[in-house]
């Protein structure tokens, strides 16, 4: 994947660089708004990740105007902690998504992989097929090879998140997030338990577990199981 | 200063009163004369030079009036009268009407060519203006005297007064905030200032043992974690024999590092909430919607920990609101619920609409929170005694607290009898 990152600490820079490289992807590194935008315009990059203080101009204004010259590359801000309305702001100037700062670096490869799978606007997916479940998002109906799976709306949109990410390793803030819309962190383990919920239906049959815990990152549907 | 603006007045007033005055007797003197030189046509008219020599006579002979006549003949000479009248009649059309020096006068010219003056030499109307400038001087002397007198009086009792309030502010800019304004209990403006400055020095005070408090907090509870922190690091470096137990230790460091960035981080959350007045970032929230999904993600959780959770939410209430906090503070009022009572308890999210009000609470059945505790459970970092030793880091009701202020409306704790009622109005410009 080829990745932009904009970021004005230079030891952060480094640190993203050196284990997006490690992860196997081809990084773009820029020290200013003016560099960001420069380089984001001259080619073609799947993800953006971008600080959103910059000196020169600032990550919210840099997004502004890639949006407004027609450059729809998914855009990841990165932002220091505490901010409320921030994250507001930032999907108002045309970000995709948002990190605080500090993050676990499986945090940040789980979102840039999550932007860089978004489908192209315009196809429209109306039934999910990943580890031989079927998962319909008109009817909501889940099947296991075969078997109907009866699950909760949560339980629905947990599934639905792993299966669109399937392969991929989804974060438990991803899935707060997305699942439930909290952007914050609960103290209460609220992903564990309807995520060991879920898995006790689909498994029902006594089928293996489709569903892997990564310790320390989160948990990965895998793609491929019959 | 203040005296002399008032003598100043009284002056003016009196000679204002003297100019009116007089100018009003002057007038009617003028009227009396025009009367008595119409009166005195009017004899001669009906006898002719006789009876009005006659008349003259009499008047003459009345030692109550200062009013002189003279009768001037053809060949300008007095007839009969006062000669020093006689530049008076030269004027035979009418009345010579003369201000300040000299008599006031009235003249008639008669049909055998005689004329006639009368004339005032209004000893009256000047012996009243006299008296009132005697009068009006004696009030400016008095006036001064009493000026000059309570004036000192009063500035000193008012800078007595102020400087008690300037030796309390400079006590208190000097460091001694428990220094307040001595007031005398009369309720004046002195006092009234006293008072309101007595309790900004209150909130002064309580905001600076509030500060203190607080810093002395985080100095605490940020130095168990990072002293336990360096504690393991240190063990680690001297016993680690392995490459597992290497990965360990650093797995621990991470964690304990992010207990520690959590603490940071809604500290700073609390800052910046309880810094913004700017309802920046509100947009119209479905409340109904947002407890739904509170009760939704916790019922799980809630009946695994063996507790229920129970709802009872009025659809479709409408406010303008910051989403992701307002779902914080409700995800922190449950939680808190959740770890502070015992297994079999129920929780329950209540959200109701009533005069036009929105009221948002969470209730509980579990041991509830004494009413002498219920304020100080809301400061940062205050636990009670019983969850001291317990998961949270005591800073979930601030942070609820601080949301609920930012909405306008206030984190009410109260008696659920029993257990806690957690609860919020939302205040009348918010609710849509």
């Amino acid at each position: 994947m080829k990745i932009l990152a904009v970021e004005d600490d230079a030891l952060t820079l480094a640190l993203l660089v050196s284990s997006l490289g490690e992860a196997g992807h081809e990084v773009e590194q820029a020290g200013d708004g003016h560099t960001g935008l420069t380089l984001a315009c001259g080619r073609a990059h799947d993800v953006a990740v971008i600080d959103r203080m910059l000196p020169g101009i600032d990550g919210l204004e840099l997004v502004r105007r890639l949006r407004a010259a027609g450059v729809q590359t998914p855009v990841l801000f990165l932002t220091t902690m505490g901010g409320i309305s921030d994250r507001v702001d930032g999907l108002e100037a045309g970000g995709d998504d948002y990190l605080v700062k500090p993050f676990a670096f499986a945090e940040l490869l789980a979102r840039i992989h999550a932007l860089a799978r978004r489908p192209p606007l315009g196809r429209v997916e109306t039934v999910l097929h990943a580890a031989g479940i079927e998962l319909d998002l008109v009817t909501r109906r889940v099947s296991r090879s075969g078997q109907t799976v009866d699950l909760q709306p949560r339980e629905f949109s947990l599934l639905e998140f792993l299966m669109r990410n399937a392969g991929q390793i989804v974060t438990r803030r991803q899935l707060l997030e997305s699942v439930w819309g909290f952007h914050f962190d609960p103290k209460t383990n609220i992903v564990e338990t309807h995520m060991s919920r879920l898995r006790a239906k689909l498994n029902s049959n006594g089928e293996p577990d489709p569903i892997g815990t990564i310790r320390g990152a989160g948990y990965l549907l895998h793609a491929l199981m019959a | 200063m203040y005296t002399a603006a008032f003598m100043v007045t009284v002056g003016v007033i009196g000679w204002v009163t003297v100019l009116v005055v007089s100018d009003t007797l002057e007038r009617q003197a003028q009227r009396g004369l025009e009367n008595e030189a119409s009166a005195l046509v009017d004899e001669f008219k009906a006898g002719g030079r006789q009876d009005l020599e006659a008349a003259l006579a009499g008047r003459f002979a009345n030692p109550l009036t200062h009013i002189r006549y003279v009768l001037i003949g053809v060949d300008g000479r007095a007839l009969l009268g006062d000669e020093t009248l006689l530049p008076y009649g030269r004027d035979p059309a009418g009345s010579v009407a003369s201000r300040g020096a000299g008599p006031r006068t009235a003249a008639r010219a008669l049909s055998d060519g005689s004329r006639l003056v009368v004339a005032d030499d209004l000893a009256d109307v000047r012996h009243v203006e006299a008296v009132i400038r005697r009068a009006f001087l004696i009030a400016l002397v008095i006036a001064g005297a009493l000026g000059l007198g309570t004036g000192s009086l009063l500035s000193t009792a008012l800078l007595r007064r102020l400087d008690a309030i300037t030796r309390t502010a400079e006590a208190v800019v000097a460091g001694d905030l428990t220094q307040r304004i001595t007031h005398t209990g009369s309720k004046d403006e002195f006092d009234r200032l006293a008072v309101t400055l007595n309790r900004m020095l209150d909130r002064i005070d309580g905001l600076m043992v509030n500060l203190r408090q607080v810093s002395t907090d985080i100095a605490h509870d940020l130095r168990t974690p990072l002293s336990r922190l360096r504690q393991n690091l240190e063990t680690t470096n001297r016993r680690a024999a392995t490459l597992d137990d290497y990965r360990v230790a650093v797995e621990q460091a991470v964690e304990e590092t992010d207990r520690i960035l959590d603490i940071f981080s809604a500290l700073l959350r609390i800052a910046q909430i309880e810094a913004t007045t700017l309802r920046k970032g509100f947009h119209p929230v479905n409340l109904s919607e947002l407890f739904h999904t509170v009760a939704d993600a916790y019922a799980a959780p809630a009946s695994d920990g063996g507790r229920t959770l129970a709802a009872d939410i009025t659809a479709d209430v409408w406010v303008q609101a910051d989403q992701d906090l307002l779902t914080q503070l409700f995800v922190n009022l449950v939680e808190n619920a959740l770890l502070h009572t015992p297994q079999r308890s129920t929780v329950t999210l209540e959200l109701s609409v009533r005069d036009r009000s929105v009221v948002a609470a969470v209730c509980d059945d579990g041991p509830g929170i004494p009413a002498t505790e219920r304020e100080k459970v809301l400061r940062r970092f205050y636990r009670l005694e019983r969850s001291r030793y317990g998961p949270g880091n005591g800073l979930g009701l601030s942070l609820a607290a601080a949301v609920a202020e930012l909405h306008g409306g206030q984190l009410t704790l109260s008696d659920a009898q029993p257990g806690l009622r957690a609860s919020i109005a939302f205040t009348r410009e918010l609710i849509l």
